[in-house]
Order: structure tokens, then sequence, then C-alpha cells
């Protein structure tokens, strides 16, 4: 299935499929690129950050930048 | 010549910087900005060289003040070698800015860091692998201990420019 990575539930997997264009260099630097591993690790509360996990270690993204990120989720 | 110390934001790259200049660290402030670089100096086969600490980046196109003056400071000193700080933990992303820096036709030397902590995290990287795809020398450091760094000095010499065409061509990849 897939969905945003701002609606993953903590704890879900998934694989990134789709990214705003205009965001795709940036997130490329930090590792989130297309065909990349994600597992949701923390979501803050009240529209705050969400942090996700790839290749064991954690990024911290802006619930914005969160919501043009598509993934494919397991299940 | 210059030396840039370069890298993603908490790589390691001010403890390779101190490791590096000693206790001959100068404080600095990069015109125009509020972001504070340091500057200092190192001895390298006899002659004094300035070493900046580059504040920490992910890419080479800028989205905050820290990273304008990253670029800005790797765009005024042409003449420099990059000593690009990675964190062995997190090497893809640091990957990414070094090829970028490779791209722009700097000689570059890469300082895998946290050397120890990926070997505690069961990271393995094929340094050899790695060093005859990109043709830079890469080093493992761990900068708090000094472990690496006499090395990473040693191996500045043999920094030059990369093709980034052969590193594709070498890597098996297609554009």
């Amino acid at each position: 299935m897939r969905k945003r990575l701002s609606e993953m539930d903590y704890g879900e997997e998934g694989v990134v499929k789709e990214i705003d264009k205009n965001l795709r260099s940036r997130l490329a630097g930090m590792g989130i690129r297309v065909g990349v591993k994600v597992k949701m690790a923390t979501k803050q509360p009240i529209k705050g950050p969400v942090v996700v996990t790839i290749d064991r270690y954690s990024i911290s993204l802006g619930l914005g930048i969160a919501d043009k990120i598509i993934v494919e989720v397991e299940g | 010549m210059k030396i840039l110390l370069m890298g993603n934001p908490n790589v390691g790259k001010s403890a390779v910087f101190n490791r590096l200049t000693g206790a001959k660290v100068i404080e600095s402030n990069y015109p125009g900005t509020t972001v504070d670089y340091t500057k200092g100096y190192m001895r390298l086969e006899g002659k004094e060289i300035e070493i900046i600490d580059v504040p920490g980046t992910f890419s080479l196109e800028p989205k905050d003040k820290a990273e304008e003056v990253a670029v800005k400071i790797l765009r005024e000193n042409k003449d420099s070698v990059v000593i690009c700080v990675v964190d062995s933990t997190k090497l893809e992303r640091g990957l990414y800015l070094a090829i970028e820096i490779i791209e722009e036709g700097y000689p570059v030397v890469i300082a895998l860091n946290m050397w120890d902590i990926a070997k505690d995290k069961n990271i393995w990287i094929d340094i050899e692998k790695l060093q005859n795809i990109l043709g830079v020398p890469v080093v493992p450091t761990i900068a708090i201990s000094g472990e690496g760094i006499k090395e990473l000095i040693s191996r500045i010499k043999e920094a030059s420019p990369v093709d980034i065409k052969k590193i594709l061509k070498r890597a098996g990849g297609k554009r």
C-alpha cells in the first residue's frame, strides 16, 4: 500500500517510491532517495517532525517534507 | 594551497581539525553571515599550511546560512585540497557530498571517521574497493583518540582531481 511518509505509523517499514522533485537533491544529501528502506521511529505530536531510521541511522524530517515523500509500506 | 575540512554536520570535523592543528587555533568570523568558521595552521612536509574547518553541509546546494557559508568557502578557495570527513556509520550521505566535491574538480582525501563506532555496529567498509572506485585516498580515522590521523596527513599529497565519469564507470553505474 502506498502512503505519505508522514502517514506511516510508529514502527512501520516501507520503501521510498516517489519524492517531490524540488526536494530530491536536498534529500539525497541526507540519504533519502527512491528505493531506500525507511522505518518510522518517532512521530512528534502537534504537527511536529517525524524521525525515520535508514540503514541503522536516524533522520528527522519536518512534517511538510514528510508529506511530499511517497512510501510503499508492507502488508 | 589551503586545506578545507568538509563533511556532513556532526561527523567529527572539528575533532579532526583539533588533531591536525594542535593548539594553534584561531576563531574567525566569515563576513556577511552570523556563522562562524574556524581557521588554523598545520605543518605539512616542513611548511605551514592554512586549514579551514568548514561548517557542516549535506550537499553543495545550500538550504540554510551555514551551508551557504560552506559552499562559499569552497568556491572561493579553488586551490584547496579538501579533506572530506565522513561518519563511517552514515556512509552513503557522506559519500554524496564527497562526490559532489570531487565533481567540482577539487582534489579530495576521504577520512572515514568514527571507525570504532562503525566496528561496534558491525559495519564493515571495504576501503581498498572504495579507494579503487573513487580514485582518491580513503583513510579510516578515530579523531577523538587520534588513530589514523598520521596516515591522513601523509596521504594529503596523493590527492588529485578525478574525472567523475571514470568513477561512474568503475562503479558500474549508468546515467
